[in-house]
């Protein structure tokens, strides 16, 4: 694993500069099924293609960001800044989370 | 039996007015600085270097030029080391491996004659029954089977240095091409870094010492090849690694390289590899005999080292470039026994002209089909038609050279995603498509003769740096496009040998794995058909030489069996590294510097002894811990707790940010009051521990463990990003030093020295105050740290060193003590405070834990909640408890079984002797029924067991009076 990754402040960097924050997924609601919460805790995907993950620019601006990556080339499509709850919609290049290759 | 050199050559590394002596299996060899060991042992008469990994035959030279695995030797007790490629140094000791009692005279040489019974897969088969007697199977296998030993573990492996470089353009390569795409990426201005694995450019060239035909203007090849290194060493936008392999093309460009002893990452925008070719060995009996030498491997020992490959050779030419080798091998006073040309008839050219002016007549249509041997070493061959038998004759010779096969070194360039296929002129396999990035140039490219080389080198470079830079280099690239097309000669197509299927011995298409041609039609009949589960039946490509050898034979091969094109047949994956890699260059040390707190010379000068705790240095005891723990409970006590981790949280949502990271709660926590956290993730496992101190009604400073606050700073940002919750977190832990003043005389300690008032009532047990101390401005946590009246002081780090000495010398008067993590772990432990990690693990969460108390279910949602209330529910089934043991004998160990009538029930986490108590205390998981005061059970402790007894309180001053005192 060698590739590089574009970070939104920083710019494109090695990525052992990076942590892996995880895939982006929906936090359960309180008081969801016992199987939601096992699902989002232990089970994932594993997409062959597309999808969207969570990084952190250790060595850099220290700031976490989002990834759409596709897992079979490390090809990285595009980088972004998490939205907001008040920003009115997903940034328009924002891949639905977790989608698999179209 | 030493041979006399050849005649000093202005192109010879070997400097014979500089003689050296190594030894070999303990014997003295004479050599010259700038031999190799493959080299100076030649001339010194040493055939014999390795024994083969399953037959244990004789192996000796084959291509000199580090690529194929028969001369790997121990030197100086590193194993696998390539004896042609490895300098020798004065006094060196050289050894074979794998063979005993010597590889002269190796007695396992005798599976050699069992080899009916142990074929391809046999390994497989017959070592799978009964399963039981693997471990035997293995044990005698391991002997038998495989390569070096390393020495032991005992012997340092010396230390890597690691380097990230960075190029606009990188090329692999020192050859004619490579230094040409060099100097034209670097005068289009581009910063161009040049690898090549041998300690001097100039690639294939530098063997060539005869007038080149075409492009050279009657110069010899190494006459070229020093002139462009020249031009290479003068341009300084070049920087050349040289002695470095490139083992690895990764995403993006990223280049690994060993360089020595320095693993370098380079970072390239635009490769250009420019590999050259690799020559592989023709298949024929007995082909792996010592003595058998690739033709470019006799010109490396001829031109490079002054060394004669043989006293007569018989020589299999394949094209022009045999024939070559014929003439340099005639000329470094080689008798002839004969020259064979596969090709039916020999093109004119002015090699074979040179060739007919020597007196030497070329056999044509014929090719060696079998080695004849003697003691391990090569009398005769035996020579004939292709595919025939009939004709053969036996010549008498010391020396086999071929030169038959010629393939792209294209591993780089698989790596990086390119696709070989078969050259419709030629037949080799050439790249057919380029990753984006990489360029090949050269022969690697299919490209022949030096003129259209060298135009394919300078075409590469420009592109590389028309790439980066574009514009007017596009002119640059047309223009050198045509002298390419101009250049470019109809290359000689590949020499075909089917040699004669004849009842005999061996024929060798794998020399690492020791595969036969006989193996491969084997496996192929067994169905294993395709050429990658070819290759994994039979293990052929898969050994040190990772195919440079037996790439194309097993290629070639393949399809023959299978009766399809080389080019249906496909190629082997090419995976890194490309060349073998000592894991210590992987593993090359990280940069993980070590951290120091602002009172570390102060610790030192106290005699402490020192301890790592993730990146710091810590002070474990100064004096002893029996008298460090008495001064706590006794006096005064002094501890350096700067390490601790320290995040500033502050915002409007700071408070509810804090209770949805938490299970307990913040947001009700006055100002000036400090209170105990622990931090579960969202399957309420717990994470971390620490305090958090309210300093104003949007400020708090929150304390982490040693080792956890990089990755708890992270967690923070990680719950924050994306909510647009007004927080902010900052990590404050190497601005602020802290230190622990604690025990019954802490306050009479303090008070002089602090415009802080001190008075219980105006400020009590987890109170919170800012105020000065000797003059510096601190932050105040009243907190039972160690068990006693104590103060946490934070303050700016450069006071470290100042405050620390200023608190010891007032506390002189008061029996004051420094005290290290050892006694701290030792107080901690006599209340019970748990250590996150070492008492908890990956699946405890606070009601195990003994916390219940922490955790607020009626708050609103926060990380954890559901997973808690689930937990609550279901109860727990183990708990974690405190014990004391009986006696004073040796401390259970972290992890000690817990065990009733013999069976284990738990294990103890940390086990202590306490002074104060008098007894081993200790924490420990039990069954949750067992978890009652009163309980008994036993400790495993170094073959006996020992009572226990649960005490769930803590086991010193329980109620907590001392702490409010």
């Amino acid at each position: 694993m060698s590739f590089l990754l574009p970070c939104p402040q920083c710019g494109p960097r090695d990525v052992y500069e990076f942590r892996w924050g995880g895939p982006r997924s929906q936090r359960p609601a309180p008081d969801s099924p016992r199987e939601t919460w096992v699902a989002y805790l232990y089970l994932r995907d594993n997409p062959a293609g597309r999808f969207q993950e969570w990084w952190y620019h250790r060595m850099g601006c220290r700031r976490w960001f989002l990834a759409v990556r596709d897992t079979r080339t490390n090809e990285v499509a595009h980088t972004f800044w998490p939205p907001r709850p008040s920003d009115p919609t997903e940034p328009s290049e924002g891949a639905p989370a977790e989608s698999a290759e179209p | 039996m030493t041979t006399p050199r050849l005649p000093p050559h202005p192109a010879q590394r070997a400097d014979p007015t500089r003689p050296l002596t190594f030894t070999f299996a303990g014997r003295p060899v004479p050599a010259f600085t700038g031999d190799t060991v493959g080299s100076a042992l030649h001339a010194a008469g040493v055939r014999i270097l390795s024994r083969s990994f399953k037959y244990h035959r004789p192996r000796g030279l084959l291509c000199c030029a580090g690529r194929c695995p028969n001369c790997l030797v121990n030197v100086d007790g590193v194993p696998n080391v390539r004896a042609c490629t490895e300098p020798v140094r004065d006094g060196m000791r050289v050894r074979s491996q794998h063979a005993w009692p010597s590889v002269e005279r190796d007695v396992f040489a005798v599976f050699d004659r069992f080899h009916r019974l142990l074929p391809v897969g046999f390994y497989y088969k017959t070592f799978i029954h009964p399963r039981r007697l693997w471990p035997t199977y293995e044990a005698v296998l391991r002997r038998l089977a495989g390569l070096g030993e390393l020495a032991g573990f005992d012997e340092p492996p010396g230390d890597y240095e690691r380097e990230h470089a960075f190029a606009d353009i990188a090329v692999v390569g020192g050859g004619a091409a490579g230094m040409a795409a060099a100097l034209e990426a670097a005068r289009a201005g581009g910063g161009v870094v040049l690898i090549e694995a041998e300690p001097v450019l100039g690639g294939a060239l530098r063997l060539r010492t005869r007038p080149l035909a075409d492009g050279a203007r009657g110069r010899a090849g190494w006459e070229v090849a020093a002139e462009l290194a020249a031009e290479v060493a003068a341009e300084p936008r070049i920087r050349v690694l040289s002695g470095a392999t490139a083992f690895g093309l990764y995403e993006d460009n990223l280049l690994g390289i060993l360089d020595d002893r320095r693993f370098v990452k380079l970072r390239a925008r635009q490769v250009v590899v420019a590999t050259g070719g690799v020559e592989h060995p023709l298949v024929f009996e007995n082909n792996d005999l010592p003595g058998v030498m690739l033709g470019s491997g006799a010109q490396r020992l001829m031109a490079l080292y002054g060394v004669r490959p043989g006293t007569g050779a018989v020589v299999a030419a394949g094209d022009d470039r045999g024939l070559e080798v014929a003439l340099d091998l005639a000329a470094g006073g080689v008798s002839l026994a004969a020259v064979l040309d596969v090709r039916v008839q020999t093109p004119e050219s002015p090699v074979a002209a040179a060739l007919r002016t020597a007196g030497l007549r070329i056999l044509n249509g014929r090719t060696v089909l079998a080695a004849l041997g003697r003691g391990g070493r090569v009398r005769a061959a035996v020579v004939g038609g292709a595919g025939r038998d009939a004709g053969a004759s036996e010549l008498a010779c010391d020396l086999v050279c071929v030169t038959t096969g010629f393939e792209p070194a294209a591993g780089l360039l698989g790596q990086a995603g390119s696709r070989l296929g078969p050259d419709a002129a030629t037949g080799r396999l050439v790249p057919t498509t380029l990753a984006p990035g990489v360029l090949a140039a050269g022969e690697v490219a299919g490209v022949a003769g030096l003129a259209a080389v060298l135009a394919s080198g300078r075409l590469a470079g420009a592109q590389a740096a028309l790439a980066l830079a574009g514009g007017r280099l596009a002119a640059r690239v047309a223009e050198l496009t045509e002298a390419l097309a101009l250049a470019a000669r109809p290359p000689a197509p590949r020499a075909t040998l089917a040699s004669a299927p004849r009842a005999g011995a061996k024929k060798f298409v794998c020399l690492c794995e020791d595969v036969t041609e006989t193996d491969l039609r084997r496996a192929v009949a067994e169905g294993f058909d395709h050429i990658e589960t070819l290759k994994r039946y039979t293990t052929a490509t898969m050994g040190p030489c990772q195919g440079k050898m037996c790439h194309r034979p097993t290629i070639d091969l393949c399809a023959a069996l299978t009766g399809r094109t080389v080019g249906e047949t496909g190629t082997m994956t090419a995976r890194p590294p490309a060349v073998p890699v000592p894991l210590g260059a992987l593993a090359a040390r990280l940069h993980e510097p070590v951290r120091y707190t602002p009172m570390h010379g102060q610790h030192v000068a106290l005699g402490a002894t020192a301890m790592d705790m993730g990146a710091w240095k810590r002070p474990l005891v100064y004096s002893s811990v029996e008298e460090e723990c008495r001064a706590v409970h006794e006096a005064v006590g002094l501890i350096d707790v700067s390490t601790l981790g320290k995040l500033e949280v502050a915002g409007r949502d700071a408070a509810a940010f804090l209770d949805w990271l938490h299970p307990n709660r913040f947001s009700d926590l006055k100002p000036g009051r400090v209170r105990y956290r622990i931090l579960c993730d969202d399957a309420g496992i717990i994470l971390d521990d620490g305090t958090v101190a309210r300093l104003g009604d949007e400020r708090f400073l929150v304390t982490t463990t040693t080792g956890g606050v990089e990755a708890i700073e992270q967690w923070f940002t990680w719950w924050l990003a994306g909510t647009g919750r007004c927080a902010h977190v900052v990590n404050v832990t190497g601005a602020l030093g802290a230190v622990n003043v604690a025990g019954p005389r802490a306050r009479e300690l303090l008070a002089p020295l602090t415009d802080v008032d001190l008075a219980p009532a105006a400020f009590p047990y987890l109170g919170a105050r800012e105020g000065r101390v000797a003059g510096v401005p601190g932050l105040w946590l009243r907190i039972g740290f160690v068990g006693e009246l104590g103060y946490e002081i934070h303050f700016p780090a450069d006071y470290g060193p100042y405050l620390w000495d200023a608190l010891l010398e007032a506390g002189r008067p008061l029996g004051i003590r420094p005290f290290g993590v050892e006694a701290q772990r030792v107080l901690r432990l006599e209340k019970q405070h748990l250590i996150v990690t070492q008492d908890t693990d990956a699946l405890t969460n606070p009601f195990d834990a003994d916390l219940e108390w922490i955790v607020k279910l009626d708050k609103a949602d926060f990380v954890g909640r559901d997973a808690l209330r689930g937990a609550r529910a279901r109860g727990s089934r183990q708990r974690l408890v405190g014990f004391t043991l009986a006696g004073d004998g040796p401390l259970p160990g972290e992890g000690a079984a817990v065990v009733t009538d013999g069976r284990p029930i738990g294990r103890v986490t940390s086990a202590k002797w306490s002074p104060h108590l008098g007894r081993v205390i200790g924490m420990a998981w039990l069954p949750a029924e067992l978890a009652r005061d009163g309980a008994s059970f036993d400790v495993r402790v170094d073959g006996t067991t020992r009572p226990a007894t649960v005490v769930t309180r803590p086991f010193y001053d329980p109620a907590g009076a001392r702490l409010r005192m």
